[in-house]
């Protein structure tokens, strides 16, 4: 889903879905790298059956990543890929089944927005390199330094789409890549390992959910299957959902706003392009030794836990006297549909919801109104009851008025404070009207710094007096001269100079115009005008627009549920009509257009790239992009207008691209057909999923055989010798067999001599035509145990409860004795002035209030609370021993009351407990580190503060019962 | 041609005009297609059965053009407006294109 704010919104309300990932680090021992054994049981303290990757998340940081210099080349960026599925490998440690879907060609669905991003990328692409240029001419013009120009083309990330010859390429490295480690490395030897490449039609983590879907339909599949999904895409938890499996897990790397980047032209941190100095590197460390050190942190990982979020929804939806038996099963598929609504890939939501302003609270608050009224369900099974779905458009239609009024009034409330915070900011930084000067300068306390004795006082004095006496005549001057208007004295100096006073708003943006103006009477008609350039008065357009969505919603849910309905369906229009124009939908949607076929992979791209990305195709095929003779030409314009729709920048607006008209491409390239290459045709062609495993699988006599007895026939696995999984396999044309070398795509790795692993193609199983996916929990299936404290707990009732922070409700819990707070208060607490987290409990003294700031966000308030009380009430006379540090320290920090200490070795224990997650590095050699970087730290431990804010949420209200101390094994605290 | 030539071409024409009509796209307004099914009718004459789906793609960007704000060649936006000449759209929208925002953006 593109919906970014989605994910954010949801571990905000949900915190406890998330739980941090332990990740084992490989070792080095003498040059020499240990790798993990991922064998071993699963450091998260919980066991995965089968990982889905859905490939194209992991491909493109790889190929051209943000936060760290772009791979030299396409070797290069197959083993960064490679490195990064081996991490998840180690984290997730699946034990029987790793599914690797990449995207195929997608269904037509889908073209209007990759057309939209593909356009843009290239518009993008050539926009950096012309910037870029620019940049280098005038930075030597300056004499400036900068690295040489490294020749090597441009990545055109276009060449990330099925069809193309990167995909190929891929595909091969990947089944190297398997076999390789399916030959070497113990934990992948139970492993039966999926590859979909870009050549099997769909998108790849709906190739996934199709595998899941067509297992847990067949009779031998386990209903208590552990998955995991990897993926970044807000959609796949509501996939997840959608699968009504018990136990599923979603990873994706932590996202963590303002990463810093690397500036494009010279490569170093600091500055973006356009701030480019061309200045040296410094040096990094005393001998440059930290040069190679990357100032970013490795990019972590979170797991999502579906489950949880299984049980907050229980609770939000759960809803009593209905007037027929609740059932949550079914209650998760209409929220699933209801998030539909505020965003997806497939339709533009609608102009009245908008995830930011709560537009699913606010759709779920509808839905348990009205679904007293519906009498049932808005979904079964991906089916949409359109009757009901109505009952919510009108309900959401007559609160739309007021939330175009309210936006525009949080808008308008949210620039004002923004102002007045600029205001604010500016003045404070222009300090008080009057500061003495010199050796009189004030200073911070509590510096390392200390002030010195001042010498020759009067002297100074007498300056500080004559400069006064200058200042108050020049503004006396040029307040005569402006006829007295400026307001006198000192404090406007800088005004009354006759410098001309900036206008109020100069640093504000200008506004995008916005004709549309929802907030006033008349907006629906404007609307329509604007969007549609059609007159409020053509009912006729309207319902089509209507029909259209309508018909997308059912596309959309039963692509959830049941798999892509048609292949040819799309959205025909560029912008989504209003809640209350859904009227009468009963019968607009009927039945989609059987047997529909995907676009081949060379026709696809036809249909998504521009003409600038037609290096990707055959000559011939990319004449048809440019030349004016072209029957198609009109699909391909060389700049397309975009409807910023009241956002700022042009990637945040519409693409008005023109639509393709399927019939005319494939009667175009009807006529180019002749002219494919052998290798391309083959590039065009469907593909099929492969299935490898190794030699120690139970499995692999059975394909083995197949092989020598070169059976043609599709043959269905057996169930019992692979966990339950069904399927039908065939031979491949031209198979990864033991004992039989794999070659290495890439020159820098080695070829697979001794190769025991065995690769044949895979079929999902088939069901009959008209068959319906049940959206329901398998018979057998067990429910986890519940997470959530329960909503009527109250403490000393019943039994106990414990909050619960990774997967395993009996975690071993570490604790520290008082000695190991000493080591620990000892070594680290020198670095804990202006920390900025103690200064959240009221100041001890008074002689403390003056450094005292307020606390940061509200948001981590009551963790930070709960925890503080904790700790104090812990080892009862760690504070006492006075440590040479601490008493230094006493110098200018004044009156070092036992309390304070006793918090400040607290939060020392505590980073070193999060670096001691981190790096693994012992605390002697890591101070050094700690030093150089601290800045850099203390930065971090904000955001992650930020994270934990949220986290507690969930058990902060009771606040008497403090989260555990932190173990060293969970790196989220 | 004017509006009522159009009428007349049309009633005199039926079979012509009954294929044209197919041509339309489903998310084309009357106001939309209107102008376009006059630029097909008014240059179908110079194209044979099998370049029909030139003309159609000319008919096309030309109204991508007034219509959705793209921009193609200027060797082929000259064409389209010469084959187009005399058909009149009243009050067509303005389009700001991507090019023209990055400009502006950059400026500040």
């Amino acid at each position: 889903m593109g919906v970014p704010a989605f994910f954010r919104w949801l571990s905000r309300k949900y915190p406890s879905i998330i739980v941090h990932c332990v990740e084992e680090k490989g070792k080095e021992c003498n040059g020499v790298r240990i790798p993990v054994d991922t064998t071993k049981p699963n450091p998260n303290e919980v066991e995965f059956d089968n990982l889905y990757l859905d490939m194209n998340g992991i491909i493109h940081p790889c190929t051209h990543p943000e936060d760290k210099p772009a791979p030299k080349n396409e070797d290069e960026m197959m083993v960064a890929i490679f490195e990064y599925i081996d991490r998840l490998f180690n984290i997730v440690r699946p034990r029987r089944v790793l599914y690797m879907a990449i995207d195929g060609v997608a269904p037509r669905a889908k073209m209007n927005q990759q057309r939209s991003r593909r356009f843009r990328a290239s518009k993008e692409g050539v926009e950096l390199t012309e910037e870029k240029q620019r940049m280098r001419e005038e930075i030597i013009q300056r004499g400036g330094y900068l690295p040489p120009e490294e020749i090597k083309e441009r990545f055109d990330s276009n060449c990330i789409t099925p069809g193309t010859e990167f995909m190929d390429n891929l595909a091969q490295c990947l089944r190297y890549y398997v076999a390789d480690r399916l030959s070497n490395d113990p934990g992948w030897k139970n492993v039966v390992v999926f590859l979909s490449d870009a050549s099997v039609p769909g998108e790849g983590e709906h190739k996934i959910m199709d595998f899941i879907r067509r297992q847990r339909a067949q009779p031998n599949h386990d209903p208590n299957t552990h998955h995991c999904l990897c993926g970044a895409d807000a959609d796949l938890i509501m996939l997840g959902l959608a699968t009504h499996e018990p136990n599923f897990t979603i990873i994706r790397e932590e996202f963590k706003p303002n990463k810093p980047r690397p500036c494009a032209l010279c490569g170093q941190m600091g500055h973006e392009i356009k701030d480019c100095q061309g200045v040296a590197r410094e040096k990094k460390g005393q001998h440059d030794e930290f040069a190679d050190t990357v100032p970013v942190s490795e990019q972590e990982f979170i797991f999502i836990r579906l489950c949880v979020l299984r049980e907050y929804l229980a609770r939000e939806l759960t809803m009593a006297s209905l007037p027929f038996p609740f059932d949550f099963e079914r209650s998760v598929d209409d929220w699933v549909f209801m998030c539909f609504f505020v965003g997806n890939d497939f339709l533009p939501h609608l102009p009245s919801l908008e995830i930011r302003e709560g537009a699913i609270d606010r759709l779920v608050n509808i839905y348990k109104d009205v679904v007293h009224k519906t009498g049932g369900y808005l979904t079964q099974n991906g089916f949409v009851n359109l009757e009901r779905v109505e009952m919510i458009m009108q309900a959401v239609g007559v609160a739309e008025d007021n939330i175009f009024k309210k936006r525009k009034e949080d808008d308008e409330n949210f620039k004002r404070r923004n102002k007045e915070k600029r205001r604010r900011m500016k003045a404070e930084q222009q300090g008080p009207a009057y500061l003495t000067t010199g050796q009189f300068a004030p200073h911070a306390l509590g510096r390392r710094d200390r002030p010195e004795a001042v010498h020759n006082a009067r002297h100074q004095a007498y300056d500080v007096r004559m400069q006064h006496n200058k200042d108050a005549a020049q503004s006396l001057k040029a307040m005569m001269k402006n006829g007295g208007n400026s307001s006198a004295g000192p404090s406007d100096s800088t005004e009354s100079r006759g410098v001309k006073r900036k206008a109020e708003d100069s640093d504000s943006e200008p506004e995008p115009e916005d004709n549309v103006r929802l907030w006033e009477e008349g907006w629906k008609q404007r609307y329509y005008k604007t969007k549609f350039d059609v007159d409020a008065t053509d009912d006729d357009f309207r319902r089509k627009v209507v029909q259209s969505y309508v018909e997308g919603l059912c596309w959309v849910l039963r692509y959830y549920y049941q798999g892509c309905a048609s292949w040819k369906w799309y959205f025909p229009f560029h912008y989504a009509p209003f809640a209350s124009d859904f009227k009468d939908i009963k019968g607009m949607f009927t039945e989609f257009e059987k047997e529909t076929k995907p676009f081949k992979p060379l026709e696809q791209l036809m249909g998504v790239f521009p003409a600038a990305s037609g290096n990707f195709l055959p000559s011939t095929w990319r004449n048809l992009m440019s030349s004016p003779d072209s029957s198609i030409i009109d699909f391909y314009p060389d700049d397309f207008a975009i409807d910023l729709n009241g956002k700022k920048y042009a990637w945040q607006g519409v693409a008005l691209l023109p639509f393709v008209d399927e019939r005319r491409l494939r009667a175009a390239l009807a006529e180019v057909y002749p002219d494919l290459t052998a290798e391309e045709v083959k590039r065009n062609s469907l593909g099929s999923d492969v299935l490898f495993l190794s030699r120690s699988h139970l499995l692999f006599d059975f394909i083995h055989e197949l092989y020598r007895t070169e059976s043609n026939e599709s043959t269905d696995i057996p169930a019992e010798l692979c966990h339950g999984i069904q399927g039908t396999i065939n031979l491949d044309d031209d198979p990864i067999l033991p004992d039989k070398t794999v070659k290495s795509p890439i020159p820098m790795l080695r070829d697979i001599s001794q190769n025991s692993s065995i690769g044949v193609k895979f079929k999902d199983p088939q069901y009959a035509d008209g068959f319906v996916f049940k959206a329901v929990l398998l018979p057998d299936a067990k429910i986890p145990n519940k997470v959530l404290k329960p909503g009527d707990w109250e403490k000393g009732n019943r039994e106990p409860w414990r909050p619960q922070l990774g997967f395993n409700p009996n975690r071993q819990q570490a604790h520290l004795d008082q000695s190991g707070f000493r080591a620990l208060g000892h070594s680290m607490n020198r670095n804990q002035r202006g920390g900025g987290q103690y200064s959240n409990a009221p100041p001890p003294s008074n002689y403390h209030q003056g450094n005292y700031r307020p606390p940061h966000a509200g948001g981590h308030q009551p963790f930070q609370h709960s925890r503080q009380n904790s700790l104090l009430g812990a080892p009862p006379s760690f504070h006492q021993p006075q440590f040479p540090r601490q008493q230094q320290q006493q110098q200018y920090r004044g009156g070092g009351h036992g309390w304070d200490r006793a918090v400040q070795s607290q939060q020392s224990a505590y980073q070193q407990n999060m670096n001691r997650d981190r790096g693994g590095a012992g605390p002697g050699g890591y101070q050094q580190r700690y030093d150089q970087r601290r800045d850099d730290w203390h930065d971090r431990r904000d955001d992650r503060r930020d994270n934990r804010g949220q986290q507690h949420q969930g058990y902060s209200s009771g606040r008497s019962y403090p989260p555990p101390p932190p173990s060293r094994r969970y790196n989220w605290n | 041609m004017s509006t009522l030539d159009v009428e007349d071409f049309i009633q005199q024409n039926r079979a012509v005009a009954d294929q044209v009509e197919t041509y339309r796209g489903y998310w084309e307004s009357e106001k939309h297609w209107e102008p376009r099914r006059e630029f097909i009718l008014r240059n179908i004459g110079d194209f044979d059965d099998e370049q029909l789906d030139q003309l159609l793609s000319l008919s096309m960007v030309w109204a991508n053009n007034v219509f959705l704000g793209c921009r193609y060649s200027t060797e082929l936006l000259d064409r389209v407006k010469e084959m187009a000449e005399g058909i009149v759209v009243e009050d067509a929208p303005v389009f700001k294109t991507r090019d023209e925002i990055m400009k502006k953006q950059q400026g500040r």
